[in-house]
């Protein structure tokens, strides 16, 4: 009865977000740039260096369009490797002076000492750092033989720091999802507070590597060890938004499934489109920041993500948990979008 | 304005603040930390002329900046209770010596303007 009652009033939540649509989420795609292969690359979003980095002041003009800030409005640098940028920290100061707050996720492969020093001399207050496993995993993923020590370096420099909000995240995959325990062993003993776990979309590289995709057996183990990690409070330990998960909302995470993009989560993309999540289906941008107003664009288009009723479509279509999924991730509709490519729930 | 007080009391209903913390799965946490912005301008006590080279660190944690041509400094660093800030001329003798100094900060905002003078070594 209560979860019903709780569930309902989350409903009416989710609806009065979509109302407000306040933007306090924003990824800035500031490179394609990469010193990494992955197995998994291309699966979460368009990497191509073909394109060139977008310049400070381009996306500072989109910023500037912002008539209201919401309070922690935050940036999120994200790539490619945003490290491979080396005007980051002058970007980073240009928001602090906007009264803006930001933070990047990185690889951790050019997170030393120096650059730790200099993010946090220019402001930066949240990073995420990837670790995909202990050390054959995680090279296995990141198909580089270093890659392993390099993040554990990075890892145990962000975590002396008081002021960073800092996670680490872990694409489970086949050669990864039994050592977890072992992982969070690692994680506790290098000070990490909070560790977000996450499965790959079958998309890209990721359809043809049976390895990256965990069967349902596996991903109903996996929720198993988020929710029973998660009464230990060893870590802060959750599985990331993408998905409703039926029965284990919310045991593996601090709130009900709620897919923000395009109602709290924008983008600014590489060749200044206008998105939400860069995991997102690139047709689904709005608008470009060569062309439009992106505060304009923020509140006067995102339809199809304020909307999800165009989602009830292909296994969506009669499903009796629509109301509490609405079609999953958005991230989940790629392609001819006829029907969602992951269905959490039913695994 | 009314739509923010709907969020608030059917959030407080559902769950609890949790609800407006998020991240996107390629995203991080928000970040709702406090920090301060530590600027100022270090001169030599002789001249009144700003030096440059000088290492501005925080006691008590890693963070430090050089002074540039101006003598000039900006970091933002964690808000603790007390910031004890070190001035180091850490470049030997390329634009003269000068002597080690700590100055605890005073403020109330989240910024602070320091001017600190040091005096040259005999
Ligand atoms: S069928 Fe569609 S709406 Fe129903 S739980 Fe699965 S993804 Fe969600
Ligand atoms: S599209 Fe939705 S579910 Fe996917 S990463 Fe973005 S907020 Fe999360």
């Amino acid at each position: 009865m209560i979860s019903a009652i709780k569930r309902y009033a989350f409903r009416k939540f989710k609806e009065s977000e979509v109302k407000l649509h306040e933007l306090n989420y924003l990824f800035w795609e500031c490179t394609t740039r990469c010193n990494l292969n992955c197995l998994h690359c291309g699966s979460d979003c368009a990497k191509d260096s073909a394109f060139s980095d977008m310049p400070i002041d381009d996306f500072l003009k989109a910023i500037d369009t912002i008539e209201t800030n919401s309070q922690n409005f935050t940036v999120v640098f994200t790539g490619g490797e945003p490290l491979m940028r080396s005007d980051i920290e002058l970007c980073g100061r240009e928001l602090r002076k906007r009264g803006l707050k930001w933070a990047i996720v990185s690889n951790g492969h050019l997170y030393d000492e120096k650059r730790h020093i200099s993010l946090l001399n220019s402001g930066l207050g949240a990073l995420t750092i990837s670790l995909d496993g202990l050390e054959y995993s995680h090279n296995w993923l990141r198909n580089n033989d270093f890659s392993f020590k390099k993040v554990i370096a990075a890892i145990e420099l962000a975590a002396t720091s008081n002021r960073l909000n800092f996670d680490v995240v872990t694409c489970v995959n086949q050669q990864n999802i039994d050592e977890l325990v072992q992982i969070k062993d690692l994680l506790v003993s290098k000070n990490v507070k909070a560790w977000r776990l996450f499965t790959i979309i079958p998309i890209g590289r990721a359809v043809d590597n049976s390895l990256l995709s965990l069967s349902d057996f596996q991903f109903v183990s996996l929720m198993e060890f988020i929710s029973e990690q998660r009464k230990q409070k060893e870590i802060d330990i959750k599985f990331s938004c993408e998905g409703f998960v039926g029965n284990y909302e919310p045991l593996v995470r601090d709130s009900y499934f709620f897919c923000r993009a395009g109602i709290n989560i924008g983008s600014v993309l590489i060749d200044g489109a206008i998105s939400a999540c860069p995991n997102i289906d690139r047709d689904f941008s709005q608008g470009n920041i060569y062309t439009d107003n992106f505060f304009d664009i923020w509140q006067h288009k995102f339809q199809p993500f304020r909307n999800r009723e165009w989602t009830k479509k292909g296994q969506c279509k009669s499903c009796k948990d629509f109301k509490d999924c609405q079609g999953n991730g958005f991230h989940n509709w790629h392609g001819d979008k006829k029907n969602v490519l992951v269905c959490h729930k039913e695994k | 304005m009314k739509q923010k007080w709907i969020r608030r009391i059917i959030g407080g209903l559902s769950f609890t603040s949790a609800l407006f913390i998020f991240q996107a799965c390629y995203g991080t946490p928000q970040d709702f930390g406090q920090d301060l912005l530590i600027e100022g301008q270090v001169k030599s006590k002789s001249t009144g002329l700003p030096i440059n080279g000088i290492k501005v660190s925080v006691v008590d944690n890693e963070q430090y900046e050089i002074t540039n041509e101006e003598g000039k400094f900006s970091f933002y660093s964690e808000m603790l209770e007390d910031i004890v800030l070190s001035f180091q001329d850490v470049d030997s003798i390329s634009n003269g010596l000068y002597m080690t100094k700590d100055t605890m900060l005073n403020y109330t905002d989240s910024k602070v303007y320091v001017d600190i003078v040091l005096e040259e070594m005999k």
